[in-house]
This record gives structure tokens, sequence and C-alpha cells, in this order.
């Protein structure tokens, strides 16, 4: 749409102005970690941060989100989508907001998601610092981010911001922006194009290699089984992803004993009974009983299964599993490249 | 028809039943619209030996000669609650099983007198048969009352079996591992909500452990990235979940 | 109906979770935990689904469980289920009674391939409670019989007291519309029992399988590997059978993931699969 500059010492004067008239959510200081949370002024803001503890996908996918809420037996949809902006997203999880936009779209749309995510303007920014185990560089690198209304990128003396939809244009008038030159944009793009080279860890091998090679691996339990010893099924690593979207339901009643809610919230695939059905009769089937079988399908899911129709891996690299695990086997990287290079 | 219900306690600080009258709220009323409470010492002096319909209680079993008070208990239930982490899993009190001079080192010179010759300290249904179990130290009180709603209902309550780093990780709550620290949230059972970690304490796994600890990996990244020495890391879960631990007394 | 959650009069947007009553007419306990359910929808609207599609039935407060119709869309008007007690919801829908509301969603899924069927001869292996989706397409061909070549039908269960559909047994034993056979795993001399003692499989040898039968199977998951080993001594190839298969279903619409099978999901691809598309997928059966 259109390439804007803005300068440093007018920037927090539009966060400002932005923040009078939207709710605006964006990265911020939580000890010694960051999160997205709604800004209640300019400086809280932390474009700097490295990556938040969990991804924006809890702002379209809350970790509880009401999908009826009942009296009796009479149910009532709550899909009740609040505008707002999400402000400073970096490029992967820009590709992982993509995904779950596919994802939640698919087949059967499903309007508890979409409809949080069209509220949602979208603001992309340059990743100024990298978290220790990020891995963006080296994973789904033929797949574009897409689905975001603009993106800014901080270059000598202000910020360069493109708009890419009518919703990103939107947020011009909150600041002093001027056309920006054929320099900036030219710099704006450098900045973008060595950000993708900063990550630390690095897959060694193509994403069709991988798939190739992972999916090979399928059959090698003992493998699986070593990956895995360590592991505490605690799920950490599917809540912190990006690209994990997998919910439990519950019912509750309210104290009233009569009105009561139906709940989502997040599962984990890795978690023991994630795949237990009973069968009756005292007789339950854990089609997933095994650490490493259920260490196994996260990989599965995130290298080979979706590929096809996400048109590359449903991983970008954030490495939020490898910062969340304590035991520290999580990470995709260590895991594929231990397989591809046999 | 109002649903009766009893508390009964065991050894124990009492300390879940203080918990239940903190509610001192409106949930706590509403939830009386449904409840008959017949016998609850921390709130009331009647007793009766009418059945009822839920009994729950707190506290272990550490007495043989609390036995046939239990089974009496059991007798006039429909069903039985062990609560709070005592009557759930020996709790706290499960450590003595582990100590063989207790007695003299807490009670001096007083250690003989006869009502403190226990046993080891189990949760209660090592004694009766205990119909679900509300666990923590002390219970958490919304649990609770999502116990009692799905009663109410005829319906069997969800009692959470995954780590208590699941609730971290859903609170957004910085990890104690990055900071610096430890925690046993990793094979705690959650359910509480994760308030410990998130106000800057690590989870003791008060509410024991998950059917399916990793006891050994616990261990190793108590060390390794908790930065406990050997000896520590080895006895860390002893706290709330001795009987829990592949090595509890078998008695 | 406007937003539950405030007063902000956004217009309706379209729930997938938000079930549909439907009124049940008739219940009957088959068995001592087993309930049959005849249900209509409460709107007045005609049954839409495909034999072999499942639905999620509820009750706000208890949650929901998936379950495959026992009916064919041939009968226009109702459509039954039949549900198991074996855990929370599954307890609280067998205490419903007729006049009374079960909540659904449906239909989910997909179901048997007619298209591939019709014309040719097909064989129905039904194990335990994997008769109630089948007889969904059982009641399909008996009602358009002419549309299909032979139709025969194994059906297994514990005991005999374990047997569903008991009515419609007596109508098979004697149809000329499908050569039935039946077996039970044991019995008691109570049982009184006459037919085939055995697993499913031992039925093999009474009736003759061809390759170019369509073979569909539907039971506990040890059975499948028997059943396949059988299907392999008669030359049935993979592409000729299919499998209805049980998971998790938690959201039926291809979200939750509990029901994931490589990259299937077991609610929106299935529950029915061909065998030779799941065979290259590990986990599935």
């Amino acid at each position: 749409m259109s390439v804007k500059f803005i300068k440093e010492t007018d920037f927090n004067d539009f966060v400002g102005k932005m923040m009078e008239a939207r709710t605006v959510v964006g990265p911020v200081a939580k000890k010694t970690k960051f999160v997205f949370g709604e800004l209640e002024s300019v400086d809280q803001l932390r474009l700097d941060y490295d990556v938040t503890i969990l991804p924006p996908k809890k702002l379209f996918f809350p970790p509880r989100q009401d999908l009826l809420k009942f009296h009796g037996q009479k149910g009532t949809s709550c899909i009740c989508p609040q505008p707002k902006v999400l402000f400073g997203v970096h490029y992967y999880d820009i590709k992982a907001i993509d995904q779950t936009d596919f994802l939640f779209n698919e087949n059967n749309a499903d309007q508890n998601y979409l409809a949080n995510r069209e509220a949602t303007t979208i603001i992309g920014t340059t990743i100024q610092n990298v978290s220790p185990r990020a891995f963006f560089g080296s994973v789904g690198k033929n797949v574009n981010p897409k689905g975001h209304d603009g993106f800014l990128t901080r270059i000598n003396g202000g910020w360069v911001f493109e708009t890419l939809t009518s919703k990103g244009r939107d947020l011009l008038d909150f600041g002093k922006f001027i056309d920006a030159d054929d320099a900036q944009k030219a710099e704006a793009a450098k900045v973008n194009t060595e950000e993708k080279t900063k990550s630390p860890e690095k897959i060694k091998a193509e994403g069709d290699v991988v798939a190739q090679k992972v999916r090979k691996s399928f059959s090698e339990d003992e493998l699986w089984e070593e990956f895995a010893k360590d592991c505490f099924s605690c799920g950490s690593c599917n809540i912190v992803c990006p690209t994990c979207y997998c919910f439990d339901v519950q019912d509750n009643w309210n104290v009233d004993q009569h009105s009561g809610a139906r709940t989502r919230s997040w599962d984990g695939c890795l978690k023991a009974d994630f795949a237990e059905c009973s069968l009756g009769q005292g007789a339950c089937e854990n089609f997933r009983e095994t650490k490493g079988s259920r260490f196994r399908h996260r990989i599965m899911r995130k290298a080979v299964y979706s590929n096809e129709k996400l048109g590359g891996p449903a991983c970008v690299g954030c490495g939020r599993c490898s910062l969340s695990c304590t035991a520290d086997i999580a990470d995709p990287v260590n895991v594929i490249n231990r397989i591809v290079e046999g | 028809m109002a649903v009766r219900v009893a508390y009964f306690d065991f050894t124990c600080c009492e300390g879940c039943q203080i918990e239940m009258t903190n509610f001192g709220d409106a949930a706590f009323l509403e939830l009386l619209n449904h409840v008959e409470v017949v016998e609850f010492r921390e709130a009331m002096s009647e007793k009766t030996t009418e059945p009822i319909d839920i009994a729950f209680i707190e506290g272990s079993f550490s007495r043989e000669s609390d036995r046939k008070r239990l089974e009496e208990i059991r007798e006039r239930a429909s069903i039985v609650i062990a609560y709070g982490a005592c009557a759930a899993t020996g709790g706290i009190n499960a450590l003595k099983n582990h100590q063989g001079d207790y007695k003299k080192a807490v009670y001096g010179k007083d250690s003989e007198m006869p009502h403190l010759d226990s046993m080891c300290a189990r949760g209660v249904d090592a004694a009766i048969k205990v119909d679900y179990k509300i666990h923590g130290c002390p219970m958490d009180k919304n649990e609770f009352v999502r116990v009692v709603s799905h009663l109410l209902h005829g319906k069997e309550p969800v009692i959470p079996d995954y780590p208590v780093c699941v609730e971290c990780k859903q609170n957004e709550t910085v990890c104690r591992y990055q900071l610096g620290d430890h925690c046993l949230g990793q094979v705690a059972r959650a359910g509480c909500g994760a308030p410990c970690p998130a106000d800057g304490i690590p989870c003791e796994a008060c509410r024991g452990f998950v059917s399916n600890p990793n006891e050994e990996a616990l261990e190793k990244v108590l060390i390794e990235n908790g930065g406990l020495s050997a000896e520590r890391a080895k006895y860390k879960s002893r706290m709330f979940a001795a009987n829990h631990r592949s090595d509890a007394v078998k008695e | 109906m406007a937003c539950g959650t405030c007063n902000c009069n956004s217009p309706e947007i379209e729930n997938l979770f938000m079930p549909k009553e439907a009124l049940i007419t008739e219940t009957k306990w088959m068995t001592k935990d087993t309930k049959h359910f005849v249900l209509k929808w409460a709107d007045g609207s005609k049954v839409s689904h495909q034999p072999g599609q499942i639905v999620e039935a509820s009750l706000f407060g208890f949650g929901e469980i998936p379950l495959g119709f026992a009916t064919s869309p041939t009968q226009e008007n109702s459509f039954e289920l039949v549900i198991r007690q074996v855990g929370r919801v599954s307890t609280a829908l067998c205490k419903l009674e007729a006049g009374d509301t079960m909540l659904i969603r449906a239909p989910l899924g997909k179901g048997f391939p007619l298209d591939e069927l019709r014309g040719e001869k097909v064989m129905i292996i039904a194990g335990g409670l994997g008769i109630v989706p089948t007889r969904s397409l059982i009641n399909y061909i008996t009602d358009r019989r002419d549309e299909f070549k032979s139709f025969t039908l194994f059906y297994g269960a514990r005991n005999p007291s374990e047997l569903l559909f008991k009515e419609d047994l007596v109508k098979w034993r004697s149809s000329k519309d499908v050569h039935y056979f039946e077996t039970v795993d044991g019995c008691c001399e109570e049982d009184n029992w006459k037919g085939n003692t055995g697993v499913i499989t031992t039925l093999f040898k009474q009736a003759e399988v061809t390759p170019d039968t369509k073979v569909i199977i539907c039971g506990p998951p040890i059975m499948y590997r028997f059943v396949m080993m059988e299907l392999y001594k008669c030359n049935v190839p993979h592409e000729n059978v299919y499998v209805d298969l049980e998971r998790r279903m938690k959201c039926g619409v291809g979200k939750c993931g509990h029901c994931q099978i490589n990259d299937k999901y077991v609610c929106i691809d299935g529950p029915v699969f061909k065998y030779s598309e799941l065979d290259s997928k590990e986990e599935a059966l």
C-alpha cells in the first residue's frame, strides 16, 4: 500500500495518540522476560524485546475461552470480539498467526477464533534483540509472513512503516508520517533481510529433506524414547508454541448451579492422557501411551504432517519450546539435526 | 432437597476448614442454598449421627485408633471426599515416615504420652474407600466449589492430572528456573492455578505428584538447572509427596 | 440472539459449538449399561446425515461425547443413538427419558462412501458397540436392497446378553436380504445360546468372501488387526476395505487435535477411512 517514515522523536507521540483511540497490545516487560500485554503507558512498550513467554495467539485463542454460556439446557453464543491493535509482532509470530488463521478457518470456520482475529490490527516489527534459542532463520525459509496490516522497521533516526491493508493505513492518522525516501526503504529492506540471519541455532537441512527424514524415523521407537527420557509430559512446549492450537472442552456450572459455561482451554499432545479414550466397562485405550510416542507426535506435527496444507513446516523457529523446557529436551533443532545427520 | 454435608478432621492443622470459612463471600453463601452443613468443627458445635450425603475428611490417617471412626464415617456417608494434602496423600505429615526419632525430637520429655503413639502417616484411603480427592495444602476453595457443584449434579468431578507447569505457562508466569531458582512444578499435580510461582515462590508440590511423575528427570533438573546439591535434589519432593515418591515407606 | 457476554449487540455470529435441540421420543435399556434413544429434531427438520456420520451429543454442565448415528437417512423423521454409560457425559445422557431434550451437533465427519458401495458386494464386520454406527449402513442397504449385490453381516459380542438390537437380529437371522452370521466370545448355561462361540474371525469359516467384496470393519481397536489377517487370506485388497474408527473426539470439527492420527483428523476426515489410506499411517490401527 504505502511506505512511510516517522522520526524517532515523533514515535512515542504516535504510540500515545494511537493508545488514546484504540486498545493497544504490545510487548511489555515481566520480570526478566517479556509478554504481550495491554499498554497503559507509552514507556511500557518494549519493541526491543527478544521473545515473549506466550505467543500472540492468546489474543485470538485465549488460554481459557467460553464457547457457549448456558442457563439450564438453553445455550447462548458468546462470540464478542473486542477491537484492538496488536503492535510489535516479530515476523516469525506473524507467520504463526497466518497458520492458525488458516487452521481455524479450514473445513469448519471457527468464529470463536476468527472473530477475535478479524477485530485485530496486526503491526509487525523488526527483531532488535534475538532470543538465545531462536532458529527462525533456518526453518520455513520459503514461507513469507503475511496476513498482517503493517510493518515497522527501525532504521537510523526513526522507523519505516509499511502499511499493507486499510486497517494498517488507518493508524497513519495518529503520527507525523511522511513518505519514506528510497534510501530509507533500502535501509529497511536491508535490516529485514539481515535479521533473518541473526538466529543463533540452525537446522541443518531444508524443510522438505527434514520432512522426509523425520517421517522416515517414525518407526525408530528407541530413538524417540531416548529423546523423551527426561520428558515430564508437562506440555510446556505445546502451550508456548505459536502454532499449537489443541484444546480441551469442559462444562462448569456457576455457583447458582443452574447457569454456567462450556469452556475450551489450551491442551497439549505431550500431556499423558491427551489421546486416551474410554472404551467402556473400565477399559480405556491410550493411542499415544509412551512418552516417546507423544514426543514424536509433536515433532511430526511440526515438521511433517501439516507441511502440505501449510506450504511449509508448522514451526516458525521462535525457540519458545526450547526456553520453556526445564529438561531441555524440546528443542526441535537438536532433534531434527540428530535425525537428518543420522 | 439440600445435600447434607459434614466435615471431619484427623491428623492435620485444620487449615483446610479455615480455608473453607475464608470464602466469607457471596460464593459460599450461594453454595449454602444447595447444601446443608450438619457437622463442621471449625464453624459450628453441633454433631450428628445421621446419614450424610457427602463426608469431607481432612487430615491423615496416622493412628490405628482412628480407623474405627473413619469406618463409621464411611458407613454413614454416600460419598467420601479426602480433602487437603494430609487426607489425600498423607501430606506433610508423611515426612515422619522417614524420620526415626521424630517423637523425641518434637516432644522431648512428653514423647511417651499415649496419644502420640502413631504410625506412618497416610492418606485416609489407607483405612477406608475414598471416592474423590481434593488435593492441596491448603485445598483450593475454588476447586472445592467446583467439585461440590459437580457432585450436586451427580457428575463425577474433574480432578486435574497434569503438572503445574501447564498452569504457569497459561498464566504466562516467568519460570522459576529462568530466574535461577528451582521448582517442583514439572511433577506436581495442577489444579491450584499455580499461584506460588507467580508470587515468586517455587512450587513445593503440595498437591502431590501427577500420576506418572518423572522423578529421575526431576532430580537431574534440580541439580543441573536448579542449582541444588545432589543430596537436596534427591529428597526435595519429600515435603508434600513423601507417599507419592518411589521411596515411600510401605509399612 | 445477541452476544451473551456483554450488551454489545453485535450480530449473531455462527458458532460451530452451538448444539441443536433434539426431542427424545422413546428410550429402552438394551443391556444393563447401554441405552437406546429415538429422537427427532425439535425444530421439525428432517434428518440429513449420511450412514456412518457422527454426532456430538451433550447436556450443558456435563459436556459432549461423539456417537455414531444408529439409523439410516432412509428413516427420515427420526434418528436413533445408542449410549453406553462409561463416563461423565454418557452417564448423564443415559438418565434422560422420553420427553426430555438432548443437545446435538450433527451431522459431523465423513460416513460410508455410498457411491463406492452401490452395485457392489458388501460385507460388514461389527464387533461390540461397532454394530451401532454400522447399523446406519445396514438399514440403508436393507431399505434399498436392489442397489447392492450380495450383503453379508458378521456381528460379534462378548456374550449373549451384550448383543444389541435384539429385534433386528431376529429379522436378520431369517432375512433374505442379508447373509447374517453372529458369534459371542463366551456364554454360560443360563444364556441358552445355540449360536457360534468364539471371536469374530471364527465366522470366516462359515462365509465365502470373494476378493471383489467391499468390506466395512467397526469394532474395538484389537479387532482390526485380526480381521485384516483373515481378509488377507481371502485376497481382499486394502482398497476394498473401510474402517470406522473410534478416537477421543472432543470438538468434532477438526480443531482440538485429540483425534489426530498422522495428518488425519478422525472427526472430519473420518470416522470412516479407506484402509489403503491408513495403512501407511502409523498409529492408525
